[in-house]
């Protein structure tokens, strides 16, 4: 069914496009492969994140969108839900019952009436709201619980350093 | 047999740099690839006396409750475990009668052509919907062409198009319960609301039907279901009819669709 996948693949990427969600650009790395994406989240305002770029990539499955894609930032990031090796943990993107970090039952799942937007919507609410409760980064979720400060110390340093300063 | 040292708990060494949530889902990708070699998403026509084998003779209650359908049904398909059975099942079976029921066909198409815009105005994006809508579409029409069984069951076992109807109709049930908010939130466990439990149970692939998935799609589609369940509990089954009507005083219409249920598995029965 790559043929659906790709369909679909381009029909998000049109999408995306045309109404560009605030904060957010993401596209195919080159037209010659829809199924590796790369995209750009400003950290969201009034956060420690803010001002920062962060280029992130996704990789699409054969069968997109019956199974999610995969997400992992290229850039540094210290955050709960972001493993050291930048790979996006959150809830969207695991059907239920994949559950590698015990989310809660109310928590937004992968189905294939979710798409590209929807997941980089959510990743821009986990850098404002992060989850300690299902971590990746266990130094990370302990700063920010225990050393706000720190956590936002070190965010600062990231956002500066995503900016090539 | 004596026990052994080297025992794979004196082994393990947690290794904070291994990812072992990610061993564990590739473990459940291998076996759901195990199942998907081993059994066709619609099998063959089987007889119960194929089925019966599978129990042991010990089994008393299984064989007892076989014998009991041989009595009212001659055969049966069964369906892979994959957790979209009861759609996969549900589809094949449906679209079967069908081909022998030009009216049931038309009023299912009407039915069908009004639930994209139904399922738009509730909020569902049409870029993500319009794929899963055209191929069910496509393979709807494969009824009247004219369709043949044949045809119809190859359909169903390409997991691409398989898939694609599985996922309209889980949309359907979707639809259903949103748009008939009310009648079903006391139904909900959780504490979730009815938007919730959609996202979770029901759009997602491979999330398990419950009777509140058999009861919405029989009225979002208005096609009488019965399940006979087979349990360790009594002798015989128990047949349970899906009604589209609420009205209680009118006797169950014959069903569209009979299906056998197996604790956690829909199988389709054919009866005689």
């Amino acid at each position: 069914m790559a043929g659906s996948a790709l369909k679909r693949l381009m029909a998000e990427y049109k999408q995306l496009t045309l109404n560009p969600p605030e904060g957010i650009i993401a596209g195919p790395v080159n037209e010659e492969n829809f199924f590796e994406w790369e995209a750009l989240i400003m950290g969201p305002q009034d956060t420690c994140f803010e001002g920062g770029v962060f280029p992130a990539h996704l990789t699409f499955p054969p069968d997109y969108p019956l199974s999610p894609p995969k997400m992992k930032f290229t850039c540094e990031i210290f955050h709960p839900n972001i493993y050291a090796d930048g790979r996006v943990c959150i809830s969207i993107l695991h059907a239920p019952g994949d559950d590698p970090m015990g989310y809660e039952t109310s928590a937004e799942r992968w189905s294939p009436v979710q798409s590209v937007e929807k997941i980089l919507l959510s990743v821009v609410s986990m850098l404002a709201e992060p989850n300690d409760e299902s971590a990746a980064n266990v130094d990370a979720a302990k700063t920010w619980r225990d050393d706000r400060k720190g956590f936002e110390e070190i965010a600062k340093v990231t956002v500066r350093k995503s900016l090539g300063l | 047999m004596e026990p052994r040292s080297d025992t794979v708990q004196e082994d393990f060494n947690y290794d904070p740099d291994r990812n072992y949530d990610e061993v564990i889902m590739a473990q459940q990708r291998i076996i759901e690839k195990e199942i998907a070699e081993s059994q066709p998403l619609i099998s063959n026509l089987l007889t119960f006396d194929e089925i019966v084998e599978e129990y042991s003779d010990e089994d008393s209650v299984y064989r007892h409750k076989i014998e009991d359908l041989k009595g009212r049904y001659k055969n049966m398909r069964k369906t892979r475990g994959d957790g979209n059975c009861f759609f996969r099942a549900f589809g094949f079976s449906f679209l079967e009668k069908l081909l022998q029921d030009a009216d049931g066909y038309k009023s299912f198409v009407d039915v069908v052509h009004k639930s994209k815009d139904m399922l738009i105005s509730l909020g569902f994006p049409q870029f993500t919907l319009e794929d899963f809508y055209d191929t069910f579409v496509d393979i709807v029409k494969q009824v009247e062409c004219p369709g043949t069984v044949e045809k119809l069951l190859e359909t169903f076992n390409d997991q691409g198009l398989s898939d694609y109807f599985v996922v309209y109709l889980r949309l359907l049930v979707s639809g259903h319960l949103q748009a008939n908010e009310e009648s079903y939130i006391h139904f909900i466990d959780g504490e979730r609301t009815v938007r919730q439990f959609c996202s979770q149970e029901v759009e997602p692939m491979g999330r398990e039907s419950d009777h509140i998935h058999i009861v919405a799609l029989t009225k979002a589609l208005q096609v009488p279901i019965c399940v006979e369940y087979m349990d360790r509990e009594g002798l015989a089954c128990n047949a349970f009819n899906f009604n589209p009507s609420d009205a209680t005083d009118e006797a169950d219409p014959k069903p569209t669709v009979t299906l056998l249920y197996r604790p956690g598995h829909y199988d389709i029965l054919y009866p005689l």
